[in-house]
């Protein structure tokens, strides 16, 4: 967190989107600056699923703009991982035939957020680099043992660190985590509150836990049937009173 | 994190040792494979090498099915068709031209067209709407054959004129050498493409789509290669089979073709190409069986249906036995069983 005006990252204008009558998302706008960790929140049906789908292309807004580093943006997810941006399923979403360093292989595609140029060298030397990047993410996340075993034999917590690792390994600058926390311990919470922290890229995370996002976010938005309810810090979102309405109701 | 890390590696995880199972390289495999085909066609009777020669030619179609089956999840019942598209074109080009090599070259040229068409069109399609769709093309290229008798000489089919095989080699060693080598390649094609990202992508991609899409893998274009590669095969396959026969006929390419290679794969062993080759054995040695126990039994009707059943008895037993296929099955799993 720099102490100057932060570049925005990723700019969400005006989005909204409707399923038939439904309106999903409402006039939603958020900028998400580098570097920054952003949270999404709300109660089940709020929009916080279709917004990252919104932003992973795989709904179209009905109306709104979205724009990536400064320029004018139409996701398209399999484009996401070249352009820097990985993000995680609710739940886990893995490939059951292929052992665990193999799924993490298929996010460690050698496309570069840094520097370095991407795809050099001969195809062997970009497969031990893809191999390398994999095996590092795994052992980031802790799981670096079961790299040959397959994720269906391994327990839950395990798999959505794999999960993780598989998001890490393509060197995101982008992280967009959608319930990373659901179905873990309080010892796993902290362990990925840890990482979300230390991720050191700009992070979205979309999450029910509210001590892990009100302990890792700098920024929170809160939606509320796809109607965004309040944009704040932590502190700002704890003392809202519209974020307690949506949440608990309205005293009678 | 290495609090988490012990707590979580429960005793049933950690006791089975995580380790890569490191293979050789297929080459070794292809060169092992062509020494036992020279070695075997040497001392064989014709009809044995004709057999085998057969056996190289499913072998050809069957690795292309289940790289595209077991690998990329998706079911074709159409390949037969398209071994059908390869054979023709082989013979046309082979009357025409008479170059084994050119008209090789044409079949797999025309099968790749043909396998990108109805590959595009797979891909927007899942279960058994693709099922549908190759299974239509399964019915429609055997009737082309009638709509247009000019060409293709309706039933009747087209024979194919054939060099007599270099030196003093018999017909059917030739035979078994041309299918061997058109199905070693291919298997070791595959074999290479399969062990590195494309393989990768491709189980991905029938594992969880969605997840393979956030990965950055193009799902669209990860299923049309694997049709057309398959369908490349496919058409290798359907020419091997017109030098077998030395012609070629709608009879020689039913819908039951396309049927059995989908079990001889799945009784193979789905996704692995030790399994397509005990798959095409089986296309070879079943029906082969199926013609001695009928002459057996003296009854003419029983022949031409028995292989049907024997093929259905040996899918259930496999299913059941080793759900895997026999390509899964190892000594120590089997001694594990009976202990």
């Amino acid at each position: 967190m720099s102490t100057k005006t932060p570049v925005p990252e990723l700019v969400l204008d005006q989005i909204t989107v409707r399923f038939g009558g439904l309106v999903a998302l409402d006039d939603v706008s958020l900028r998400v600056p580098a570097g920054r960790i952003v949270g999404v929140i709300g109660p089940n049906g709020a929009g916080k699923t279709t917004l990252f789908n919104v932003i992973c292309g795989f709904v179209t807004p009905s109306a709104g703009q979205i724009s990536l580093g400064g320029r004018s943006w139409k996701p398209r997810p399999h484009r996401l991982n070249r352009l820097g941006i990985a993000r995680t399923l609710q739940g886990v979403g893995q490939f059951g035939g292929l052992t665990v360093l193999e799924n993490v292989l298929v996010g460690a595609r050698g496309f570069r957020s840094g520097e370095e140029p991407a795809g050099r060298g001969w195809p062997a030397g970009r497969a031990r680099q893809s191999e390398q990047d994999a095996l590092a993410a795994l052992e980031r996340c802790g799981v670096a043992e079961y790299a040959h075993a397959y994720p269906g034999t391994l327990p839950y917590a395990v798999r959505k660190r794999i999960e993780l690792a598989r998001a890490l390994a393509a060197r995101p600058r982008i992280l967009m985590l959608d319930e990373p926390a659901g179905g873990l311990d309080t010892d796993e919470i902290h362990w990925l509150a840890g990482l979300i922290k230390t991720a050191g890229t700009t992070v979205l995370l979309v999450e029910h836990h509210m001590d892990l996002v009100m302990s890792v976010c700098d920024e929170i938005l809160v939606l509320d049937f796809g109607k965004p309810i309040a944009l704040g810090t932590p502190a700002g979102i704890r003392a809202n009173e519209k974020v307690t309405e949506a949440y608990l109701g309205t005293a009678a | 994190m290495t609090d988490v890390r012990e707590k979580r590696a429960t005793e049933a995880v950690q006791s089975k040792a995580f380790k890569r199972k490191k293979t050789p390289h297929p080459i070794w495999y292809a060169v092992a494979g062509a020494v036992l085909v020279a070695a075997l066609t040497h001392y064989l009777p014709p009809f044995r090498n004709y057999q085998l020669a057969t056996v190289g030619a499913y072998f050809t179609v069957t690795a292309g099915l289940t790289v595209l089956t077991g690998l990329n999840g998706q079911l074709s019942l159409g390949h037969g068709a398209l071994m059908a598209t390869g054979a023709y074109t082989f013979a046309l080009a082979q009357n025409r031209w008479l170059a084994l090599p050119l008209s090789f070259a044409a079949a797999l040229l025309v099968t790749t067209l043909a396998g990108v068409v109805i590959g595009l069109a797979a891909a927007r399609l899942r279960g058994p709407y693709l099922a549908g769709l190759t299974l239509a093309v399964a019915v429609v290229v055997p009737s082309v054959t009638s709509t247009f008798d000019d060409t293709f000489n309706s039933d009747m089919g087209l024979s194919i004129a054939l060099d007599p095989p270099p030196g003093a080699v018999a017909m059917e060693q030739w035979q078994a050498w041309l299918c061997w080598t058109g199905a070693l390649i291919t298997a070791l094609l595959l074999a290479v493409l399969v062990r590195g990202r494309f393989g990768r992508d491709l189980r991905a991609v029938r594992d969880d789509e969605t997840a393979a899409r956030l990965a950055g893998v193009h799902v669209a274009r990860t299923q049309v290669l694997a049709f057309v590669v398959s369908a490349a095969c496919a058409g290798l396959s359907g020419a091997l089979f017109a030098v077998l026969a030395q012609s070629v006929s709608p009879g020689a390419f039913p819908l039951t073709l396309s049927l059995f290679l989908v079990m001889a794969i799945v009784i193979g062993g789905l996704g692995r190409l030790a399994g397509a080759l005990c798959g095409a054995v089986l296309l070879v040695a079943l029906p082969a069986l199926a013609q001695t126990a009928g002459e057996r039994s003296g009854s003419q009707r029983l022949e031409g249906n028995l292989a049907l059943v024997i093929f259905g008895v040996v899918l259930v037993v496999v299913m059941l036995a080793a759900p895997g296929g026999l390509a899964s099955l190892r000594l120590s799993t089997i001694f594990r069983r009976k202990r």
